[in-house]
């Protein structure tokens, strides 16, 4: 039986789900994800931002909108009220003349989250393996490094362990120039979600964390986007 | 084994060692596929009858020819196919008239192209074809292949492929050309032993992973070599390779890392593969060796048929040149899951007492250059030294061998060492005559005792890095987690492997 959020995404005839939607998947597969708040307009963005903390990250929700980036639709470090009133004008503007006709969902408020390395954690079900879990390098050059390992799911968390030392970002994981290193115990565990999550959530085609950010005391994703298979066959 | 008589072998076990073999299409020209199959079947020491079939011949290679295999007298358990296409139909609904008849002809195989690798009317025909066939419970190699041979019973049902020595090596292939040339590289110094040879072709009904999963069981087959371009069933072709590799070694060769070589494999088997990069994990969780060249797929898998596994990934580097022998060093020190050994105090001296002073003893560690003031017997001591030393778990050595020693005495030397070793605790000795095949008769020698030679330094760094991954993925899978089917979610509890994850 699909997650809730998924049921309701097909019902109404969605092909990927809203990014805190992806994020209320995650939760109830235990992969831990920044905390947000969804706010409808500026007083509630600046309320959410108050009890989040400073600095925060703005998005635009939209169901119209995959790759947010590309219509300018992510605001990072935005600190105080008035930055935050701001972005949250910009966020809609910037949909309405880079995308328009998207429909807009309001924003998304999280606070900015800090590590030592941005890895990539990504669940993709294919034609002819099934369920695969993949984990590397992340950030925005993630399809320029293609610095990826990937595994069938679902996994243990020893071959989690064995699939990020195959990749360079585990030496990144170990700390170099002074950063400390990055638990990378719980981004096995991370992976290891994922891979549940692939294997037991069938309407799932594909689920896109990045990045993760690791860091000595754990990791957290800090984006998420979940295609649904319904799309997959449309397209 | 093959024979005239006994029980008729079912599925599988009638591809390989069947009582009789008609080739239906056998003629009486030289040179065409249905006279060479005959012809090598005629050369083998198959000892099973070999029955051609052609209405338009009396008589083929000096064996009597019969109309239709319905007329073949004795028992029949394998039917080899090689007339067009259309004619292929006809041949199978007697095939399967025959086993009805007589019970015997449990499998096909269709050497004939012009079937789904042509388009839809071909695809019409071999859907066709594997009604007919699995109607009459016959099972189907092919179409579009070379077919099979079976080094132990002599069985071949290529053209391509006569004799050969038996052995341990298993080979399956979406190529036939890719396995022949691997045979008849090694042939002239018997670098391999046959014991099972698949070419599947379009695997209209057996399949890569079915055989895969047989050769699980055949206690002839010490190590499966693969030639994939890409199977629709992956999931469970790799499930299947991990139950072989928990076992035996499988040594994988999968082209199709860039979207060009996709393309030509599109183009060949008409594979539409899924994205290398899963084919890569997954043949690393299920403990698949994959070798990126031929070379390497070559070296790993004759080294798995003869060498002993390493117990370690500590390795020592003997060398009687300079240059190759810091290329040697240089690859092994670049692999990741190779060391190089740290000899103990004993080591070092008792390779001081029969080296020459000139020589270099690890420097780095792990290396010791025994530089040209050494004789054949140097080779021998040195060797001892350094296998009885318990931080070497494998050696590389490399000798031209010099002209001014004899080579056979050289290789002697070597095999003296190696053998010397208790057959349970014997660590793999890799040999690396640069000199080639200018050093033929030191390679004989070397091959012949069952080691393993090569002529270029990272090829047996390669080799060697490509063992000690089989090895240590061999530790774990021996408790290999996952049979458990998944469930529905249940989120941070399912800590299975993924062979028993639908696909849904």
């Amino acid at each position: 039986m699909s997650h809730p959020v998924v049921r309701r995404a097909l019902e109404e005839g969605r092909g990927s789900l809203l990014e805190w939607e992806a994020y209320e998947l995650c939760a109830a597969y235990g992969i831990p994800h920044a905390p947000w708040e969804l706010a409808q307009d500026e007083e509630e963005a600046v309320a959410a931002a108050r009890r989040l903390g400073n600095p925060v990250v703005l998005k635009v929700v939209s169901p119209d909108v995959l790759h947010k980036s590309e219509v300018g639709g992510v605001l990072v470090g935005l600190e105080g009220e008035l930055a935050v009133r701001e972005g949250f004008r910009r966020l809609r503007e910037e949909l309405t003349r880079r995308a328009p006709g998207a429909r807009w969902a309001g924003v998304l408020v999280q606070p900015l989250v800090r590590g030592s390395v941005e890895v990539a954690v990504g669940g993709l079900r294919d034609p002819q393996f099934g369920p695969v879990v993949m984990v590397g390098s992340g950030g925005v050059w993630v399809e320029v490094l293609r610095d990826v390992a990937f595994r069938l799911a679902p996994l243990d968390r020893e071959e989690a362990l064995r699939q990020i030392r195959e990749t360079q970002c585990s030496r990144l994981l170990q700390g170099v120039r002074g950063r400390p290193a990055a638990d990378v115990e719980a981004l096995a565990e991370v992976v290891v979600r994922v891979g549940d999550l692939v294997a037991g959530e069938p309407e799932v085609q594909e689920l896109d964390l990045n990045p993760v950010v690791a860091g000595p005391e754990g990791c957290c994703a800090v984006d998420a986007r979940a295609v649904l298979r319904a799309a997959a066959h449309t397209s | 084994m093959a024979n005239g008589s006994g029980e008729a072998p079912q599925g599988l076990a009638a591809l390989f060692a069947p009582r009789g073999v008609a080739v239906v299409g056998a003629s009486a020209e030289p040179g065409s596929p249905g006279h060479q199959i005959v012809a090598q079947l005629q050369q083998t020491h198959y000892a099973g009858g070999v029955y051609p079939v052609n209405p338009r011949a009396q008589e083929v290679r000096g064996l009597p020819c019969y109309p239709g295999v319905l007329q073949v007298p004795g028992p029949v358990d394998l039917a080899v196919v090689v007339v067009p296409a259309p004619v292929c139909l006809v041949v199978a609904a007697q095939l399967a008239s025959r086993r009805r008849q007589r019970g015997d002809v449990a499998a096909a195989v269709v050497v004939s192209g012009g079937f789904a690798e042509t388009g839809p009317e071909g695809r019409r025909l071999q859907e066709e074809l594997v009604r007919t066939l699995r109607g009459a419970g016959i099972r189907l190699v092919g179409p579009n292949c070379l077919g099979v041979a079976d080094g132990h019973t002599g069985l071949t049902t290529s053209f391509d492929l006569g004799p050969y020595p038996a052995g341990g090596v298993s080979l399956l292939s979406q190529s036939g050309a890719f396995v022949m040339s691997f045979l008849h590289w090694a042939r002239p110094l018997k670098m391999v032993g046959l014991c099972k040879l698949a070419s599947v072709g379009n695997m209209a009904d057996v399949t890569l992973t079915e055989l895969l999963a047989y050769l699980a069981d055949d206690p002839c087959t010490r190590v499966v070599g693969v030639y994939l371009e890409g199977v629709q069933d992956a999931r469970a072709f790799v499930q299947a390779a991990a139950e072989v590799a928990a076992r035996k070694p499988v040594v994988v060769l999968k082209p199709g890392r860039t979207e060009q070589g996709a393309r030509a494999a599109r183009s060949h088997t008409g594979s539409v593969a899924s994205p290398d990069a899963i084919y890569h994990g997954a043949f690393r969780q299920a403990g698949v060796v994959r070798a990126r060249t031929v070379s390497e797929f070559y070296g790993t898998v004759r080294a798995f048929e003869r060498l002993p596994l390493p117990r370690g990934d500590r390795v020592a580097v003997l060398s009687a040149v300079g240059g190759p022998g810091t290329v040697c060093v240089d690859e092994v020190a670049s692999q990741a899951n190779l060391r190089l050994a740290r000899f103990s105090p004993p080591t070092c001296a008792r390779l001081q007492a029969v080296l020459s002073d000139i020589a270099a003893i690890g420097q780095p560690e792990g290396y010791v250059d025994m530089t040209g003031a050494l004789t054949a017997r140097t080779h021998g001591d040195a060797l001892r030294a350094l296998l009885a030393d318990e931080g070497v778990d494998a050696v590389v050595l490399l000798t031209p061998p010099p002209t001014f020693l004899d080579e056979e005495e050289v290789a002697r030397h070597v095999v003296e060492a190696y053998q010397e070793q208790p057959p349970e605790l014997r660590k793999p000795v890799l040999v690396v005559l640069t000199f080639g095949d200018a050093a033929l008769r030191a390679r004989q020698v070397l091959e012949s005792a069952g080691l393993c030679t090569f002529e270029f330094p990272e090829e047996a760094a390669q080799v060697l890095a490509r063992m000690v991954e089989y090895a240590q993925a061999r530790a774990r899978l021996g408790a290999f987690p996952g049979k458990a089917p998944v469930g529905k979610a249940d989120p941070g509890t399912s800590r299975g492997g993924p062979w028993g994850a639908p696909v849904p």
